[in-house]
């Protein structure tokens, strides 16, 4: 590893997801210096890859780009992306300090233009994460065309050395020499943002996932209705026929003590109910039903949405679905629990989208080192005074934004993420008068 | 003065170079009228280059300039700062976006894609010909914040905007503070008691000098903008000058002989004229009641410190933003609604949790023991026949949580809950586990098919078609009927319409935008937190309150603000003002003015965000945008058609 | 070199500075081609264009005029919709006097990642417009 670079700042935000973005906008624009890292190659996080948002059904990127935007030309605002946090130590009363590791893109960050050509130019292909592997990229690559920020990666993973993106760039920015390089931070106050972690569905065997091909997760249907999509149709992965009888099945992972997570993620019944929606506008032939157990719709407007798709003719059946078995041609039989009729049914659908439940994100607990960090009986970081102070961690000085805590929707992230740095800007204020 | 333009042109390492012969280009631009150089570069935004085109600005070679290059969303800051950094107006700076509208757009026609970069740099350069420098517009701010609303979510915002030294003045309109919190006793998820948590926040507001609290309080008037409103907050008096020693304050309160419904109880119980809500509730002082007051004299013989002399008065702020939490009020069912008022056992959900917070060894209504309870859910909310379609967010989890602490205070309750889907989202969804392992009974009615309240020789029966047991009937003989009602706007006199708060569909206040500006508004400068934003619960309204604090420090943190100068302007000479731009204006921003003797429109420079939407209604064409002239917008449109 | 001497239909554009120029934009990212002889100008919101500008256009020798609009993404409110329908109508009625097809005038809502509708219009309006000539 090369030479140890220190630096110090004002705030450390860790994830650079919306929660990320917005903590560090909030504290850029009250005069804070912030460190922004993001352990991806991209900010923007989960939402920046859904295809729309309920209840307004506004294209997640389109709102989503103007906030990067903002965030990556602020003055106060510093960011690291491919950025690794390692530990994060409190060092006396009012410091903390944070070792990092910035892993190499083998791309000078600095003079890549984001021209894509090193990406024609590559041979190497694998199954592209940005897409849920649902299509191919290159090793030579950009996640997507509206990343941030928007320059090649070399993924060494998969690279086959020929050397063939270094003869086509223009500024002659590849560089396969870069190394993993550490990095110490000083800083005042730290807000984790961290995120969600998805359930693998894979966990749960009699739902087929990762077998059946037609059977894929609500986050490959968000690809597959993004405008930046990679097939530019809805269709089934299996064979590439366009679906006309799609199945969700909800609290797939979330309110199962099975699988050990008893608690509802909050997000999955209105992201099925917007995605049934996008399907009848794109599909217009296609019947969606959607097997629940309670419709969410609790938020503004929710309710008002889960009627309009009601009004539009998706078929809301409640029952539990207990097998999924694949057909030769690729379909479906889903077998359920008919609670209205009080029986045991079974119905073909030919693509079943699986809406995930979220978890907590394992990476937080693993930074803090000395063991102050508390989680409650979930994984999620315990929120020490969640009436009066619902940002505050177990360490005082450390604050939480978005789905670090417990499972929630934009909104709600944006407003914990709006409290994280009001409290941490408060924090640096009260510390700095001996408060 | 001739203007002495520099044109620069970039390659982009061949991403634009490739499909546009740039040297054409550059030939081209140094051509036309102004132009004192025109250059390449291989890349106009690396560092080399970015000096190169300062140092010919302060060589005084250049006085405006083009660039050339990628699209403007990622380059144009970049090159604003270039000319700052070297003593330029940032507005004399103009790009023309080459690459991503022309070089890859048209990678397939390099004639045609070149022409069109000639096109492009030609009319940025007409632009540029015209540009002034154009200085920041400055507003003057107060270093204050009004409050308005000291529920928990007022209180928490006052308190975090005064630590960061900022002037707090936090109105209420009730006498006490706490809101609809103090009315809570225990609170879900952590065991403490509503009257607790609004001591905590309490106690911090009073501790702080930065904050003032009136209580009593009513905005009444509002003007100016951003950073600098002036308001009038009208206050009604207590009629009692500070705290009596104890005794003597509860004596006076005893020997009032005035009993009327207290609405702090939901009407459960009375209260005298003179009162408190209840005895530790802050401030501590009591208050007159004077609409029921029959100024008999008694309680001043009491208590030394009750003051009838006291006055209404109005009180003048001035602040730099305004944040609302104005709170909620609960739905009110109609008469007749699931037995509501025709049955005597049919109550509400706050009024349940208020007799459950004041009774003490057993639960008695009306006299009568109580032992079944039923639950009606969504009263007032998700209504397939009135005007309340939404979902009130908190009653599913206050209901389980209400019926759990109820089971734990008072034994041998039934519990019945006659729901529409539970909806405890979240880690919320424990709660709903534990009732259902603690016994009480959840059914769910068809959404077409609600719950029946009726009543046979003395007994309340509540019936309903189960879905969960297969459209069953199922019908409880309940000793309690408990409507669950949700969450409705308070009514919060005029402080929507003084502020120009816009309402959404549920009559909530309305955000900037749903999901990711929530505690915004329309009116630059006023925010709002908690339930008057829509139903949530506590922790969801302090959440929401220090987003909106912090919204609301950055409008006040410096002496002043600045604010981009792209706005309208109208011509004196040619406006007749006929109200149209004032209309088109969404920003309340152009208003009439007549002091120059002549009434014409006055564009509150502060207020327009230079969207220009008053540009094509004026029939007098007496408006510009400035960056957008009719000049530039023409000049550009004349020499993008006449193509070389 | 004469005026004009390239094919094609010669279109003006006006497109919106945080909406429909972003798509723009990213239709050339994704190279999808569309005439080389659309011309655009940036405006804040398509609310805002004059009509005398659009006119100016067409007597300045413009085939034909497209307005990108913000539609229900703008970021200045609801009402932009309604104006710009407004701007449009109102320039319709200016060209009827001036004795100009209407069909030169045309208004889509562009969102800012409407990159193909964007390129789709483009390629119809030139072509109708050239059929016009």
């Amino acid at each position: 590893m090369a030479a140890v670079e220190r630096l110090s700042f004002d705030a450390l935000v860790v994830g650079g997801g919306i929660a990320g973005i917005e903590a560090a906008i909030n504290l850029g624009d009250n005069g804070l210096r912030v460190l922004l890292v993001e352990k991806d190659l991209t900010l923007g996080g989960k939402m920046i890859m859904l295809s729309k948002v309920f209840p307004t059904l506004d294209c997640a990127a389109c709102i989503t780009t103007p906030k990067i935007s903002e965030v990556a030309r602020h003055p106060n605002v510093t960011i690291f992306t491919n950025t690794e946090v390692k530990s994060i130590q409190k060092q006396d009363m009012h410091y903390f300090k944070a070792s990092l590791v910035r892993h190499p893109r083998y791309v000078d960050e600095s003079a890549c233009t984001g021209c894509q050509l090193c990406e024609e130019a590559c041979p190497a292909v694998v199954p592209d994460q940005y897409q849920y592997d649902l299509v191919g990229r290159k090793a030579a690559y950009i996640p997507f065309s509206i990343a941030s920020p928007r320059v090649a990666t070399i993924d060494m993973d998969h690279c086959v050395l020929c050397g063939a993106c270094e003869r086509v760039c223009p500024p002659q920015c590849i560089d396969f020499t870069q190394e993993p390089a550490e990095c110490q931070i000083i800083m005042k106050t730290v807000i984790v943002a961290t995120g969600l972690q998805l359930f693998d569905p894979a966990r749960i065997e009699r739902f087929r996932s990762g077998h059946a091909k037609n059977v894929i997760t609500a986050m490959q249907m968000e690809r597959l209705l993004a405008p930046t999509r990679p097939y530019n149709h809805v269709l089934r992965p299996g064979d590439g026929k366009a679906p006309d009888k799609i199945a969700y099945v909800l609290c797939v992972g979330s309110r199962d003590r099975t699988v050990g997570n008893p608690i509802c993620s909050q997000i999955c019944c209105m992201y099925s109910i917007k995605q049934a929606q996008l399907l009848m506008g794109a599909l217009p032939m296609a019947d969606v039903t959607i097997y629940y157990i309670n419709i969410r719709s609790y938020g503004k407007g929710f309710e008002e949405f889960y009627e309009q798709a009601k009004g539009m003719g998706v078929n809301f059946v409640k029952g539990k679905v207990g097998q999924i078995t694949e057909k030769e041609n690729g379909n479906l039989v889903l077998r359920y629990e008919d609670i209205r009729s009080g029986r045991l049914k079974e119905a073909e659908h030919d693509l079943v989208v699986l809406s995930v439940g979220s978890l907590a994100d394992p990476d937080a607990s693993g930074f803090f080192t000395d063991g102050r960090w508390e989680q409650d009986e979930f994984h999620f970081p315990r929120q020490k005074d969640l009436f009066f102070n619902p940002a505050l961690s177990s360490i005082k000085g450390v604050f939480l934004a978005g789905t670090t805590s417990c499972p929630m929707d934009i909104p709600d992230t944006i407003l914990s993420a709006g409290a994280a740095s009001m409290e941490a800007i408060r924090y640096i204020k009260q510390s700095a008068l001996g408060i | 003065m001739k203007r002495k333009i520099g044109v620069y042109i970039c390659h982009c390492g061949g991403n634009i170079s490739d499909y546009v012969d740039v040297e054409k280009v550059r030939q081209a631009a140094a051509k036309e009228a102004g132009v004192a150089l025109a250059r390449t570069m291989e890349f106009a935004c690396a560092d080399s280059s970015q000096k190169e085109i300062a140092q010919d600005i302060q060589e005084g070679a250049v006085d405006s300039f083009v660039v050339a290059s990628c699209s403007p969303k990622l380059h144009l800051p970049t090159f604003q700062s270039v000319a700052e950094r070297a003593g330029l107006n940032k507005y004399q700076y103009v790009h023309a976006n080459i690459r991503e509208q022309v070089s890859w757009a048209h990678s397939d026609d390099k004639e045609g894609a070149t022409a069109k970069a000639v096109q492009f740099v030609r009319a940025a350069i007409a632009k540029v010909r015209l540009a002034k420098a154009i200085e920041p517009i400055e507003i003057q701010t107060q270093r204050a914040v009004l409050v308005v609303g000291a529920g928990v979510a007022g209180m928490k915002a006052a308190t975090s905007l005064a630590k960061m030294g900022v002037n707090v003045y936090l109105i209420e309109k009730e006498h006490f503070v706490g809101g609809r919190v103090s009315q809570w006793d225990v609170l879900c998820i952590t065991e403490e008691t509503g009257k607790d948590l609004v001591t905590r926040f309490y106690i911090d507001v009073v501790a702080n000098q930065n904050i003032t609290l009136f209580t009593g309080a009513e905005l009444v008037e509002c003007s100016g903008s951003m950073g600098n409103f002036t308001v009038k907050v009208r206050i009604t008096p207590r009629y009692v000058k500070d705290i009596c020693e104890k005794d003597r304050m509860r004596r006076a309160i005893e020997v009032c002989p005035v009993e009327v419904v207290d609405e702090f109880n939901f009407s459960i119980t009375k209260r005298k004229a003179i009162y408190h809500n209840f005895p530790s509730q802050y401030p501590l002082v009591a208050v007159v009641d004077m609409k029921h007051c029959t100024r008999c004299g008694k309680c001043e013989k009491e208590c030394e410190k009750i003051d009838f002399s006291q006055e209404e008065k109005v009180v003048e702020l001035k602040v730099g933003s305004i944040l609302v939490a104005a709170g909620f009020d609960p739905y009110t069912p109609k008469n007749g609604e699931f037995g509501y008022q025709v049955y005597d056992n049919v109550i509400t959900l706050p009024q349940f949790k208020r007799l459950v917070a004041i009774s003490d060894t057993e639960l008695k209504w009306k006299g009568r023991p109580v032992q079944t309870i039923a639950y009606i859910y969504c009263v007032g909310s998700r209504q397939l026949e009135g005007e309340n379609k939404y979902c009130s967010r908190y009653c599913c989890l206050t209901t389980i949580c209400a019926a759990i602490k109820a089971g734990e205070k008072f034994s041998g309750l039934s519990h019945f809950h006659f729901t529409r889907g539970i909806r405890t989202y979240g880690k919320y969804e424990t709660f709903f586990y534990e009732a259902s392992k603690r016994g009480q009974v959840f059914l769910q009615s068809f959404e077409d098919d609600p719950p029946q309240v009726t009543q046979k020789d003395g007994r309340t029966l509540v019936r309903i078609h189960d879905i969960l047991t297969s459209r069953r009937e199922v019908e409880v003989d309940a000793d309690l009927v408990v409507l669950v009602t949700g969450m409705v706007p308070r009514t919060d006199g005029r402080i929507g319409e003084i502020l120009k708060l816009p309402r959404g569909r549920d009559r909530f206040y309305n955000e900037i935008h749903m999901k990711l500006r929530p505690v915004e508004t329309v009116i630059d400068g006023v925010t709002i937190a908690g339930a008057c934003r829509g139903p949530q619960n506590v922790v969801e309204a302090i959440n929401s309150s220090l987003s909106a604090a912090i919204k609301s420090y950055s409008f006040v943190r410096r002496d002043t603000l600045a604010i981009e100068p792209i706005v309208a302007e109208i011509d004196p000479d040619a406006c007749t003002w006929c109200e149209a731009c004032a209309k088109a204006c969404p920003f309340d921003a152009i208003a009439r003015d007549a002091s120059t003797g002549k009434e014409i429109a006055r564009v509150n420079t502060p207020v327009c965000k230079g969207c220009g939407m008053c540009l094509p209604v004026c029939p007098a064409n007496a408006i510009q945008l400035r960056t957008f002239s009719d000049e530039e917008v023409q000049q550009m449109i004349g020499v993008l058609a006449h193509e070389l | 070199m004469p005026e004009g001497r390239r094919d094609g239909a010669k279109i003006l554009v006006f497109s919106t500075e945080k909406i429909s120029d972003p798509a723009i934009d990213m239709a050339g990212l994704l190279k999808l081609h569309y005439p080389p002889r659309v011309y655009t100008i940036a405006v804040p919101c398509s609310s805002a264009v004059k009509p005398h500008w659009i006119l100016h256009a067409f007597a300045q020798g413009f085939d034909g005029v497209f307005i990108a609009a913000d539609g229900s993404d703008c970021p200045y409110g609801e009402s932009c919709t309604e104006k710009t329908g407004a701007l449009v109508q109102k320039t319709h009625a200016l060209m009827k006097e001036q004795n100009l097809d209407a069909a030169r005038l045309k208004m889509a809502a562009i969102c800012s990642v409407c990159s193909e509708s964007f390129v789709k219009h483009m390629k119809s309006f030139s072509e109708a417009l050239q059929k016009g000539k």
